[in-house]
């Protein structure tokens, strides 16, 4: 029998993690820079801690039963998990103030016909703060993340939940919904056909609109005559974070998604027709765990390692580095002596390949890699270069 | 920029092309009999066309290898593809129905028994209504010929869709419900629609005009 992976399960092979490591090593060199520190959560959970913040589908996430008949399931994303975990930590320590956090994490998804997905990301979340400061501290540690893994030209698309939640507060209660589900698809057609008069109809359209640089959107909004907007604090809010942000930026207000736990600034980071990095503010998230519902103010966003990959491709390492000595052992009795010259070189070089050679090939292969140390043990003697005849292991 | 146009074999193809041309690409080498190509490039230059089963359409639209697509309504409502639906095209219009034998002792959708088989090519649409209607049925997946369902009394009902009503008539069914209308859509990958590129919008703000003014 042909043993075979499940669609959407990959081996990492050494390449594969190399390259993977080689983003993790970076974004959690500028992750510790910036203060924050790793966490690492449980692969399984139970389902309805994924399910509790209102925001994920079941039908996405693999589900896995338990021993007591309880549900459980891999989880689609890691900020349901951190906000599970601190909930009950605010709840217990009145004075826990900011956490800081970063992970490196693999997450598992249904998607429909093509089957179980397993990825990978590397995220941060700030909980317990708000406001431009915690949401600037975001946007430019996303900015420098991109910067430290050599990705210079991206667009941050930014929208606003709580305000795009205002605007359609203003229209009848009845088409609500409707409304949202047609913004977050990106549905006008669907908005276009609501049992509403045409000139409520153009406002909906409007909305579906409302995108373009942070000025253009502003000037929009001043000169739209239905919107309420002295009563709207997060114009004024995203006025204070673009006072701050400077950074190339599409506004746009139709980036919501139909059911959210985000309540905040919203954001994906786009390169071509990929996404790079998606995240935003989610204020009531962790009152679904705090034993009294508080809510702790939090925001985040997480980088998808497979895409990075794709579009790093070129700067990323393309092989592993060859062995800086390669030591010989010309008989088996020589191999006591080998092992104590490889540890010689180990403590001499803490930061040096030393390999053994195992088979002849290992010489041929070291030699065809320019390996500058070959260094043959013969009669307690030691070499520099090897004969392939040597080699004290069996071929 | 090349627009990329993602458009359906069949019958949606002929007025696709014909909208298109109204815009100034022209694609009607894929109307010519002996064509074999499947990606075409407008004249111009400016434009090129993919040929693709309809149901494909959202998928290569999706996948950002087109920024555009024409597919009906009826085929992104089995496929929940991640696409921005921008214009009802108004052609192509036909709407999903049920349908009994007419000898049929069943003359609405609550009077079907629970548990009941319906047969249909629109499993997820099917599905969708009838969970809706809370009205438990075995649906019974098949590609084509549906009416042959009910036909040999394989299934009580089927869900499918209707242009004329005539081949339902001709094989002696009889609608008794109506789903949804379908007609043709303009649909964009989402993030070139969001990132407001000039081309794509021109695109869009063509093909609204032409409809304004008539096909």
């Amino acid at each position: 029998m042909v043993h075979q992976l499940p669609t959407g399960a990959r081996d990492l092979l050494p390449l594969d993690l190399l390259q993977k490591q080689w983003f993790e090593h970076r974004l959690q060199q500028v992750c510790h820079r910036w203060g924050y520190q790793p966490i690492l959560t449980p692969t399984l959970e139970y389902l309805s801690s994924l399910l509790a913040g209102g925001t994920i589908d079941a039908n996405t996430v693999i589900q896995v039963q338990g021993r007591n008949e309880e549900i459980l399931g891999l989880r689609p994303e890691v900020t349901a998990s951190i906000a599970r975990a601190y909930g009950p930590r605010y709840a217990r320590d009145a004075n826990l103030g900011v956490q800081r956090l970063y992970y490196h994490a693999n997450v598992f998804r249904w998607r429909g016909d093509q089957g179980q997905n397993e990825a990978f990301q590397s995220g941060v979340e700030i909980l317990g703060a708000r406001g431009v400061a915690a949401d600037g501290e975001i946007l430019y540690l996303l900015a420098d993340c991109l910067e430290s893994i050599g990705i210079g030209t991206w667009k941050l698309v930014l929208g606003h939940a709580g305000l795009t939640t205002a605007l359609i507060e203003t229209f009848p209660e009845s088409c609500r919904r409707a409304i949202r589900v047609g913004v977050a698809h990106l549905d006008r057609v669907a908005l276009e056909q609501l049992p509403l008069p045409d000139s409520l109809i153009d406002q909906v359209l409007t909305l579906l609109d409302l995108r373009g640089t942070p000025h253009e959107v502003f000037a929009k909004f001043t000169s739209l005559p239905w919107l309420p907007v002295t009563s709207l604090p997060e114009l004024d809010y995203l006025q204070s974070l673009f006072h701050l942000w400077q950074g190339d930026c599409l506004l746009d207000l139709s980036l919501i998604q139909p059911f959210d736990y985000y309540t905040g600034v919203v954001f994906e980071v786009v390169l071509g027709d990929r996404i790079l990095a998606q995240g935003g503010r989610y204020d009531h998230l962790l009152s679904h765990f705090h034993p009294r519902g508080t809510d702790i103010p939090s925001i985040g966003f997480c980088l998808n390692l497979e895409v990075l990959q794709q579009v790093c491709q070129p700067q990323l390492p393309q092989t592993f580095p060859p062995p800086d000595y390669l030591v010989v052992p010309q008989s088996e009795a020589e191999l006591p002596a080998a092992f104590r010259l490889a540890t010689e070189l180990r403590l001499q070089h803490p930061k040096a390949i030393v390999k053994l050679a195992l088979t002849p090939q290992c010489i041929t292969q070291a030699k065809e890699r320019g390996v500058s140390h070959i260094l043959t043990v013969n009669d307690g003697d030691i070499l520099e270069g090897g004969t392939s005849a040597g080699a004290a292991a069996q071929p | 920029m090349v627009v990329t146009f993602a458009l359906p074999k069949g019958a949606l193809l002929k007025d696709s092309i014909q909208l298109l041309q109204r815009v100034g690409f022209d694609f009607s080498a894929f109307l010519d009999g002996n064509n074999r190509q499947l990606q075409i490039a407008d004249p111009t230059g400016q434009a090129q066309a993919l040929l693709v089963r309809s149901q494909d359409v959202p998928i290569y639209v999706s996948y950002g290898q087109a920024q555009f697509g024409i597919v009906g309504e009826d085929v992104l409502q089995e496929k929940t593809a991640d696409v921005a639906k921008l214009v009802d095209l108004k052609f192509g219009r036909c709407y999903m129905a049920i349908a009994v034998m007419q000898c049929s002792p069943y003359r609405s959708v609550m009077e079907l028994p629970p548990h009941c088989r319906v047969a249909s090519k629109f499993v997820r649409s099917a599905a969708r209504y009838f969970r809706e209607l809370d009205l438990p049925v075995e649906l019974v997946p098949l590609y084509g010929s549906v009416e042959l369902a009910p036909m040999t009394g394989m299934a009580e009902a089927i869900v499918d869709l209707v242009s004329t009503g005539r081949t339902l008539r001709d094989n002696g069914l009889v609608e008794i419900e109506f789903l949804y209308e379908s007609t043709a859509r303009l649909i964009a990958h989402p993030l070139s629609w969001r990132l407001h590129d000039r081309r794509i919008h021109e695109v869009v703000h063509q093909v609204r005009r032409c409809l304004e003014h008539g096909m």
